[in-house]
């Protein structure tokens, strides 16, 4: 009387999934075919650029995601908090890899300033034109990524306790304004439109520091290493042996 | 009034804000935002109840272009059910999660938890529905794994993978929507839907509709898709487990239900709904028979999840042939009171479990029987638990299995009947082959054990689906605006 918890995958279950996959997917263009030969939606891409007036920016993106649909940015926020909570949760990270010989350090002393000068760039070009807070948090977790590559253990982040406020000081900013505008006897994230740009720009600023902090930290793969891990000679056996000069 | 709908949200998220930055002190902080998401429940429940819906539209954009949140009776009935398992379950967790390594864990994840299920509960927005879902599959799966052995994190890694796949089928659903009728919002859509203008937009949101319940039942482990499910509830830690299997996966179904009977019901036909009932029939015949055959007492209780939710899918047939009345929303009441009474019921029983497997050392149910006798009341609630599982009176389930029992009958369709005598049989042969364990022939043990912060919470909730959804069930009846349904 066992219970056979893994089944073994069998061939023709295989086979059977991949059937159902081309019946679905035949089905899926069909009905896309046929519905986008009689009547295709307008979508709201009217709408939104008809009420951007309203929303303290001039870019019908950030519009969306800072104004008209907020509460799906604060909550995709903390899909992303959620994501390194549940990597932290696995356990330490690696101690990563050993210091970068001269060139890669070159590089990387070119590369890491003109990525956090272009994230700064996204984030203020975001209110009128394509950019914003995930592009330019992006971009500097990006640079974090370059520093862990050289062999930074922390990828340039701070201590623990700093990197747990960062990563939500971008949410907390969002749920903040919201509250306060809710004290103000206005709606949830209902903003006077006078400071509505200004609003969104300070949620931005913090959204972007709070999304490079957790795709950093994500990276990194686990709890940040206790602080005074400044390249111990131990750390350089552990990782990446074929990439010794 | 409207606030409390905003606060659902923002005092969970808050919490796990608060707990994520002062480790330290989670177990506290953690404890506190969940009381206090109990009592804002409370008053978005007595909102609900004098107005009988409450309405809101986010940063004051009206949908389509903003989101839309809408509280009516059957969305108060689930968040007053996920509030009150989790303000259980919170005090059981500040007992099980000693070690402050894990408490830290513990804590943000279940509070991000708990703010998507309120989300999921309250959003009238397919797409804001999509980014909860999200939240609600990435922090279940990430508490899940917090056992840390190695079964826990394959059986969560799948779980990950599976609920990745429901998203994204929903998302492909939702994506149809949008460019076929240019909204996401409920009630929009629901209107367009009714006025029907295109054959083609009827094919267009019969495959969406298709799609998102594929992915939504892929989450709500209906059988055959439920094969994730044993594994990941029973290797997760019992606080989790209780979470996962009364709260996250009801989570799904009801948003099935919300989409199949109320957004889309133009749309459906008695064959989709035949299909749906076929699939229930299937889990809880087998659910039940790999229930009775376990020989662990989560794995017990995880079969028995995949039963039960069955049981919620049989509606669907006899909801669909019936017309609009008092019979219906009768059945519909009946529906929302098994969900309820299952939710409690078996995060009593999964605490009551994890309770005996701390004492015991494993949960081998056939080396039970002394670990069961001294602790009376423990052993109480795994009884009360098991009640409801079956459906005896005076539990909810009982008035819930009657009145779809009635409804079957009264609709013609007698075999679903038959399906519910061999469901609440096997349920009888497992729960009574758990509880004969207690009253085995071990000697009488000379002291018995009983931990009032461990077992004090399994117990309210057993008996909160026993005696007073059973016995009390008028006040349900009022919030989903129907006449009561045993005259």
């Amino acid at each position: 009387m066992r219970n056979s918890l893994e089944p073994k995958p069998q061939r023709s279950a295989a086979l059977l999934v991949v059937v159902l996959l081309i019946l679905l997917a035949g089905l899926l263009q069909w009905v896309y075919f046929t519905h986008a030969a009689t009547a295709p939606g307008a979508g709201l891409t009217a709408l939104a650029q008809a009420e951007l007036p309203r929303s303290g920016v001039t870019n019908p993106v950030t519009a969306v995601l800072l104004n008209y649909r907020a509460l799906d940015t604060l909550l995709e926020l903390s899909v992303l908090l959620t994501a390194m909570l549940g990597i932290w949760s696995l356990g330490p990270a690696t101690p990563g890899y050993q210091q970068a010989g001269a060139v890669f350090a070159g590089l990387a002393a070119w590369v890491v300033p003109l990525l956090i000068l272009s994230g700064g760039y996204l984030l203020w070009i975001g209110a009128k034109a394509p950019g914003g807070a995930f592009q330019a948090g992006a971009l500097l977790a990006a640079a974090g990524v370059i520093q862990r590559l050289g062999g930074d253990p922390r990828a340039s982040l701070p201590n623990e306790s700093a990197q747990r406020w960062l990563a939500i000081a971008g949410i907390g900013i969002f749920a903040l304004v919201g509250l306060a505008t809710l004290v103000a006897g206005r709606g949830f994230l209902d903003y006077p439109l006078a400071w509505a740009g200004w609003l969104i720009l300070l949620i931005e600023t913090f959204a972007t520091l709070t999304i490079a902090t957790l795709l950093t930290a994500a990276y990194v793969g686990g709890q940040p290493p206790p602080s005074q891990t400044t390249a111990t000679p131990g750390m350089h056996r552990m990782q990446a042996p074929d990439r010794k000069a | 009034m409207t606030d409390s709908l905003v606060l659902a949200l923002v005092v969970p998220l808050a919490g796990a804000l608060l707990v994520t930055a002062l480790p330290a002190h989670a177990a506290r902080i953690g404890l506190f935002s969940v009381m206090l998401n109990t009592l804002n429940i409370a008053l978005l429940t007595l909102g609900v109840w004098q107005h009988d819906e409450l309405q809101l539209a986010l940063g004051d954009w009206a949908p389509p272009l903003g989101i839309g949140f809408v509280a009516d009776g059957l969305s108060a009935a689930m968040l007053a059910m996920t509030a009150l398992v989790s303000l259980a379950i919170s005090v059981y967790a500040g007992d099980y999660f000693r070690d402050p390594a894990r408490a830290r864990h513990f804590w943000p994840l279940w509070l991000l938890l708990l703010t998507s299920l309120n989300g999921l509960f309250l959003a009238a927005d397919l797409f804001n529905l999509y980014v909860n879902l999200e939240l609600l599959g990435l922090s279940a799966a990430a508490l899940g794994a917090l056992g840390g052995q190695r079964t826990a994190l394959e059986a969560n890694l799948r779980y990950l993978l599976v609920g990745l796949l429901g998203s994204m089928t929903y998302l492909l659903g939702v994506a149809l929507i949008y460019s076929g009728f240019s909204t996401l919002d409920f009630a929009q859509l629901a209107a367009q839907l009714a006025r029907g203008d295109a054959a083609a937009s009827g094919l267009l949101g019969a495959t969406a509709l298709g799609l998102m319940v594929m992915g939504l039942a892929l989450k709500a482990a209906l059988f055959p898709l439920h094969f994730w499910l044993p594994p990941a509830h029973g290797s997760a830690p019992a606080p989790v487990s209780a979470a996962l299997s009364a709260l996250v996966v009801k989570a799904a179904f009801y948003l099935i239900l919300r989409l199949w009977l109320e957004v889309f019901a133009p749309l459906t036909t008695q064959g989709a709904a035949n299909l749906l009932g076929l699939l229930g029939a299937g889990a809880v015949l087998w659910g039940s028979w790999q229930a009775l055959r376990a020989e662990r007492l989560k794995l017990l209780a995880a079969y028995s999840t995949v039963a039960q939710l069955g049981y919620l899918f049989l509606f669907f047939p006899i909801l669909q042939g019936l017309p609009a009345g008092e019979t219906r929303s009768n059945l519909f009441a009946a529906v929302t009171l098994m969900a309820l009474a299952h939710g409690f019921a078996k995060s009593g029983l999964f605490l009551a479990a994890g309770f005996v497997q701390q004492q015991a050392g494993h949960d081998r149910i056939a080396e039970l029987g002394t670990t069961l006798q001294q602790l009376p009341a423990t052993t109480l609630t795994l009884a009360l638990a098991g009640t409801a599982l079956i459906g005896l009176p005076p539990s909810g389930s009982f008035v819930a299995k009657w009145l779809l029992l009635g409804g079957a009958m009264a609709n013609g369709q007698w075999w679903w009947v038959l399906v519910l005598l061999a469901g609440t049989l096997l349920a009888v042969a497992y729960v009574f082959r758990l509880m004969t364990r207690a009253f085995g022939l071990e000697p009488t043990p000379r002291h018995f054990f009983t931990q009032a912060r461990a077992e004090g919470p399994a117990l309210l909730l057993a008996a909160m689906a026993t005696g007073v959804l059973g016995v009390a069930t008028a006040p349900l009846w009022h919030l989903l605006g129907t006449s009561g349904g045993l005259g």
